[in-house]
């Protein structure tokens, strides 16, 4: 399809750098001015909402609310059952991350250091939940739970969202372990480690950026999970993101409520984020933010 | 570790690969099998396609589809057409470079719940927008719980455009930089290599980008459940209407089994696509 391109009249060249270097800051202007658009004016009207005060309220044509205050958030942080939302919402997520590491660390090893048969159909499985919709996951294994007895408890939502969160960790880690010389873990291994030393001297701590990046990310996915707790656990099992459906879904939308929670929601997920891209190639980001 | 004792491999696929087996591969089968009317919930089990009839027959669950369909590939187009120009841009040196490529990508960590949130308070009757743009004389299209489903497209694009832009930026930064530089002193102006050498060499990075944003809309559930119109509902919402509001499980596993049929069949041409990908770039080792 270049074959056309050397044809083309050359242009003259002389202003062609100028140009381009003037080019480029249109491209910061551009992208900025969208960003502005698209990210930052959204997240403030979003916060606006959060800030309104009740007295006056935040009615057309007002593009800013007359009057501020601080009321909802004092109410939210003051009312119990969101503490305890967020409470339970840290503390499902630190489970499935402690959990999914646990979990991923030896079948992690398996697919980068063990050839076998049947490694592309396992590695095609293994990604498979990224896939199939959590509505799917969340309905089938909720049927499973409910004659389990596991349906509306946390140790449900925890099982659930950890099929959501294993399928990348397994792939970073397995990343993260390709890179660790098989001479080492031969030496070691002909040097009469058992397989828990192996792990905890050899493969933990030269592997731990993987799992830095890999639980970050699983914390993240957990605490922002919501199709499958809320199947699994809703409404019993009161996540941020199922409380903050609550809020949305019902017949009375009440956004400044909805506004704080979002706040609450997003900002720790912001932070880790901005920790976490210290972390991480570009490809694991895709692979455990995206379906990779 | 070519002599490894073939023994250790199944415990150590175990934990992880067990799990998955139990918690997913298992669910998935008893609801492919349910949907057949084989264990199905509060009924005996007895083969039949009568669930896939009723699926098919019914004009709500018909529509659902259609209407699902519909949503994913306008919001895979809109994605595109801005993921595309973002992504080459991005490949680009400019100011501020390195804080954007970490700023775009914020709402991959923002719940699709709280990008319906957002949509409803800009695009709403009585959004911000609408606010904005009445003393201008313009007036919005209904935008949330239209019929169209705008709402939804705008709020799914919003989430899946940095998604796309990261995996096409891949691609688009895996083209020798010579290429570019070949075409461009011979005249080629920028659009033309967007067209004629970018996208073309990306394509693989593209076609499996959009895979990915056109499965994640169809199995989309709290944006379309917040945003979207009563009637058609997305086949999503639909399959939990029919399992929790109407118990007919059996009918509710049938629509599961064609959308999983639906990812997986998307699942395989992804990987093929990858690591066809994988092996013609990354076999240069470069």
């Amino acid at each position: 399809m270049s074959a056309a391109l050397p044809l083309t009249a050359t242009q003259g060249n002389p202003t062609r750098g100028r140009r381009a270097r003037h080019g480029l800051n249109w491209i910061t202007a551009g992208l900025y001015g969208s960003a502005f658009l698209a990210l930052f004016l959204p997240l403030l009207v979003a916060f606006l909402w959060s800030v309104v005060d009740p007295a006056t309220g935040w009615f057309a044509p007002d593009i800013v609310p007359r009057s501020v205050s601080l009321h909802h958030w004092q109410q939210a942080l003051g009312d119990p059952s969101i503490i305890r939302s967020i409470v339970l919402s840290l503390l499902i997520s630190t489970v499935v991350t402690a959990l999914t590491g646990i979990l991923a660390l030896p079948t992690a090893f398996a697919l980068a250091k063990i050839p076998f048969r049947w490694k592309r159909a396992v590695e095609i499985f293994i990604l498979a939940p990224l896939i199939v919709p959590g509505i799917i996951i969340g309905i089938g294994v909720g049927t499973l739970f409910l004659r389990l007895g596991l349906a509306y408890t946390v140790i449900g939502v925890i099982l659930v969202q950890t099929i959501g969160t294993l399928p990348f960790m397994i792939r970073i880690l397995a990343a993260t372990f390709e890179g660790i010389p098989d001479d080492l873990l031969h030496a070691a291994r002909t040097l009469g480690a058992t397989p828990a030393k192996l792990a905890r001297h050899i493969l933990i701590p030269l592997a731990w950026p993987g799992f830095i990046a890999g639980g970050l990310l699983s914390f993240i996915r957990s605490f922002e999970e919501f199709d499958k707790t809320f199947i699994v656990g809703a409404p019993i099992v009161q996540t941020i993101t199922v409380k903050l459906w609550s809020y949305l879904g019902g017949k009375l939308i009440i956004f400044p409520n909805a506004a704080v929670l979002t706040f609450i929601l997003i900002m720790p997920m912001v932070i880790i984020f901005f920790l976490a891209e210290r972390f991480l190639r570009e490809d694991v980001l895709a692979a455990g933010m995206g379906k990779l | 570790m070519r002599r490894q004792k073939p023994r250790n491999l199944p415990l150590l696929l175990a934990p992880g690969g067990g799990y998955l087996l139990i918690f997913f591969g298992i669910p998935l089968a008893l609801a492919i099998l349910g949907s057949f009317g084989i264990f199905t919930i509060g009924a005996p089990t007895r083969a039949t396609l009568d669930h896939y009839a009723e699926l098919f027959g019914t004009a709500a669950i018909r529509d659902s589809i259609y209407f699902s369909v519909y949503l994913s590939v306008a919001q895979t187009l809109l994605c595109l057409i801005v993921s595309l120009p973002l992504a080459v841009m991005l490949d680009q040196k400019f100011h501020g470079r390195a804080f954007f490529r970490a700023l775009y990508k914020v709402p991959l960590v923002v719940p699709g719940i709280v990008a319906a949130f957002i949509v409803m308070t800009l695009f709403d009757r009585g959004g911000i927008a609408q606010r904005l743009l009445a003393p201008v004389g313009l007036v919005l299209p209904k935008l949330v719980r239209d019929e169209w489903g705008l709402g939804i497209i705008i709020a799914m694009a919003w989430k899946n455009v940095p998604l796309m832009t990261l995996i096409v930026g891949g691609s688009i930064a895996a083209i020798p930089r010579d290429i570019l530089a070949v075409a461009r002193t011979l005249g080629a102006n920028p659009l033309r290599i967007f067209f004629l050498m970018q996208i073309p060499l990306a394509l693989p990075g593209i076609t499996a980008a959009t895979l990915l944003v056109f499965i994640d809309s169809m199995g989309a559930f709290a944006i379309p459940n917040l945003l979207g119109p009563i009637y058609p509902l997305t086949l999503s919402v639909q399959m939990y209407e029919s399992a929790f509001g109407e118990n007919k499980w059996a009918l509710t596993q049938a629509m599961g089994t064609v959308l999983s049929l639906v990812s997986i069949a998307v699942l395989l041409s992804y990987y093929a696509i990858t690591r066809r990908a994988r092996l013609a770039y990354g076999g240069a080792g470069r």
